[in-house]
């Protein structure tokens, strides 16, 4: 089997390519950062694996994804590399080609987007270009699929490399200095050469790497005395200006030989970007859409759902009658399908939610967003970047840990980690949907989704500003951020992400919802207490009314549930909750959220789903069990209390400190009730 | 003179990026190498994130940042 490992700067498509030659979905995106760990891909049977790595602007990583890959170029195995540089910003990509380079391993260069450069009507000469840097080249665009077979026949045939980059000669002469040391113990010229220019340029992973080696001190020394003569040579104070000067001119002079430039004309990015980066239009426009996006998330994803509980209901009805009476018949009509059933009710809202965060993505937004609220975010402590992590949070929490990533300061990525909770995710919208119907009046339904996701995001930020004053003393990192020119996203490209979106999505609620409701109504329906349904039942026959029955009948399920496992469980954390208005169902409901926040719904669904025969929707009940005050307390509990399981343990395993896992499990909680107590104590005055 | 010496929509060549490691590399990596035109696209209001376009990319950095980057104006 080949190995083939993607390098390449940020955002050039290196993910893309993968997913047009192989059938694999990698997460895509028009910003630096969308890829931020590594993943396996393999096809012809396995023939070849193909490892996607984060992108990396030079190999002097800065971030910790970017660390990622560094560290799997250096001490990883692969066979060989697939260098991807985007066409339309040819020099700056192939600063990195240079430094790829140096390290002697076999490399194919593959120009990506070259589509893009042709519309605008330049050209790449692949042929001069493979020439003057000795190693294969291809121009591809995995947008139109083109020059990808190209790539992977070659691959598979093989190939040669002349190695013909060479630094000027005074460099080339410190160079072999070094090597030539370093050569004695490695007995690898190539190897040598590679680790003799990251010594200059004074990278700490090889200055790790020969640290302990029996030639150190004498590398030390002749290393020494090659800097000095290099900065004196060249009046530099630092030989990594010098490289990376080198790296640059000898980049100018290949593109000048390869590229015939477009023409000059203001493209639509430019334009676009006039009024979407206008220093006072921006910010505005930028808040009208994120209120568009939950608008439409609300009011069009309430549509089709009352059609989607009537088919659930009707569908639960007909299996009521198919299956034969007895426990299982409840546990599955009453149980579990009218469980997963009011979770399903919110895939419309969750689509389109998904929808809004993906164009966001899609379009190259995300990065404005960063640039017009670097000043806001800079205000609590963060930076520009944060915003990526903390918008994918209202998507899922889990890969916004992850995308915390392309944050450099550990500081300023664990603040933004510990704030991500608040960003509410797209797992709390069916709990917030069910509330606001129930709660609030139907014509500012959308704005007061709205209004919760930002007072979230609000809060989130006072948090941050307070840990940053008080625990993170210092300043954040520097803002810098590529803005990538705008593109249109593929409608088939948006339409799978949502298919694949929706089908998760009925994944988890036909399995791990449906199995927590399970739980939950298993719990809430034993033990049975036979000697209390006998006296009720004595009492029901000698009942005189229809109504009177009814009443009796009611009381004895709101007895049973009561004494039920979770009734007990139910009472007794009670108490906990109790300042806040909740009774034990809401508490328990609370706590099962704790396993995923869709668990609330069902739970709720299940347990004030007492006297279902009078065919009264989820939304009627709270309305006759909860009060407004309490409703607003629960929401302001489901926003900032911990997240699911899943996303716990992701921030587990990113953030290995103890005391800081600790912390993050135990104060949202305490800060989510504090808050919900308040606001509660609040709304009793008024 | 400073980047942040440009009015919106002004060019000049890098002459000297002057921040500390590990930000002055970044930089470079992201294009913003002496002899290299750079060209002011944008400020916020405060002048506090500025965008600059160097040599095909547009590039979003802070005014710390930009006030780094020496350059010739023409
Ligand atoms: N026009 C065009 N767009 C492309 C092409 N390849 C990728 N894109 C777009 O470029 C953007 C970046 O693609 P990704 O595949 O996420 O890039 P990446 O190199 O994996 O990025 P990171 O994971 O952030 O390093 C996406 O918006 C893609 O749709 C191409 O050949 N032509
Ligand atoms: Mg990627």
């Amino acid at each position: 089997m080949i190995k083939a490992v993607m390098v390449g700067q940020p955002n050039v498509g290196k993910s893309s390519l993968i997913n047009a030659i192989s059938n694999a979905r990698l997460h895509v995106g028009n910003f630096a950062g969308v890829t931020v760990e590594k993943k396996e891909v393999e096809l012809l049977n396995n023939r070849l694996k193909i490892v996607d790595l984060p992108g990396i602007y030079s190999l002097h990583a800065y971030t910790p994804e970017e660390e990622v890959t560094k560290k799997y170029l250096l001490f990883e195995e692969y066979d060989l590399i697939i260098n991807v540089v985007d066409a339309n910003v040819l020099q700056r990509n192939l600063v990195l080609t240079f430094q790829l380079l140096d390290m002697r391993k076999p490399t194919i260069l593959v120009v990506n987007m070259i589509d893009e450069l042709e519309e605008k009507g330049g050209k790449i000469d692949a042929q001069k270009l493979s020439i003057l840097l000795g190693i294969p080249v291809v121009l591809a665009s995995a947008k139109e699929k083109r020059g990808v077979e190209e790539m992977v026949e070659l691959i598979l045939k093989g190939f040669k490399c002349e190695w013909k980059i060479y630094y000027n000669d005074k460099i080339e002469d410190e160079i072999e200095k070094i090597s030539s040391i370093l050569n004695n113990h490695f007995q690898n010229p190539d190897l040598s050469r590679f680790y003799a220019i990251r010594l200059l340029e004074k990278d700490e992973d090889i200055y790790k790497i020969v640290h302990d080696l029996p030639i150190f001190l004498e590398l030390y020394k002749v290393l020494g005395e090659s800097i000095k003569r290099l900065s004196i040579e060249f009046d530099i104070p630092d030989v990594r200006d010098l490289f990376a000067q080198e790296r640059n001119a000898l980049a100018k002079s290949v593109v000048m030989q390869v590229l015939t430039p477009p023409p000059h004309k203001e493209s639509l990015t430019q334009k676009i970007d006039k009024l979407l980066i206008h220093p006072i239009l921006g910010l505005p426009i930028f808040l009208f859409f994120m209120w568009l996006i939950f608008q439409i998330t609300f009011q069009v994803g309430s549509l089709p759902m009352e059609y989607i509980d009537q088919v659930v209901n009707n569908f639960a009805n007909w299996l009521k009658t198919i299956l034969p009476p007895g426990d299982l018949n409840s546990i599955i009509t009453e149980g579990v399908i009218p469980a997963v059933g009011a979770i399903l009710m919110f895939l419309p809202n969750i689509l389109l939610l998904f929808l809004g965060i993906n164009l966001l993505e899609q379009t190259g937004y995300m990065a404005r967003a960063a640039f017009l609220l670097d000043g806001f975010l800079k205000r609590f402590g963060l930076q520009g970047k944060a915003f990526v992590p903390l918008v994918s949070g209202f998507g899922c929490t889990v890969p916004a840990y992850m995308a915390a990533r392309t944050l450099k300061n550990p500081k300023d990525r664990l603040i933004t980690m510990l704030i991500l909770g608040f960003m509410n995710c797209s797992a709390r919208l069916p709990v917030y949907v069910l509330l606001i119907a129930a709660f609030f009046p139907a014509y500012n339904a959308g704005n007061i989704l709205f209004a919760i996701y930002i007072t979230g995001a609000l809060l989130g930020l006072i948090v941050a500003k307070i840990l940053r004053t008080l625990l993170f003393k210092g300043e954040p990192e520097p803002f810098v951020m590529e803005m990538p020119p705008y593109r249109f996203p593929s409608l088939k490209a948006l339409a799978l992400e949502l298919w694949y979106k929706a089908k998760i999505f009925i994944k988890k609620a036909g399995t791990f919802i449906a199995g927590a409701a399970m739980i939950i109504w298993f719990l809430s329906s034993y033990p049975k207490n036979p000697s209390l349904i006998q006296l009720y039942e004595q009492k029901m026959e000698s009942a005189k009314t229809i109504q009177e029955k009814k009443a009796l009948e009611e009381e004895l399920k709101a007895k049973l549930l009561e004494q039920s496992y979770l009734g007990r469980v139910g009472k007794m954390i009670e108490p906990i909750f109790k300042p806040l208005g909740f009774d034990w169902r809401l508490s328990v409901a609370v706590v099962s959220g704790l396993s995923a926040k869709e668990v609330i719904v069902s739970t709720l669904a299940t347990l004030y789903a007492v006297g279902e025969e009078n065919e009264k929707g989820l939304i009627q009940k709270l309305r006759e069990n909860i009060d407004f005050k309490t409703a607003v307390a629960l929401i302001v509990i489901i926003m900032i209390y911990s997240p699911c399981v899943a996303a716990m343990g992701t921030f587990y395993s990113e953030v290995p400190n103890w005391a800081w896992r600790l912390f993050y499990t135990i104060y949202p909680n305490v800060l989510a009730w504090i808050l919900a107590f308040g606001v509660y104590k609040l709304l009793e005055r008024v | 003179m400073k980047l942040t010496q440009l009015k919106v929509g002004e060019s000049g060549v890098i002459e000297k990026v002057v921040a500390p490691e590990p930000i002055k590399s970044r930089l470079f990596s992201m294009g913003i190498t002496k002899g290299n035109r750079i060209k002011v696209i944008e400020h916020t209001l405060k002048k506090e994130t500025w965008g600059v376009e160097v040599e095909g990319s547009k590039i979003a950095l802070r005014e710390e940042e930009a006030g780094a980057i020496e350059v010739k104006n023409d």
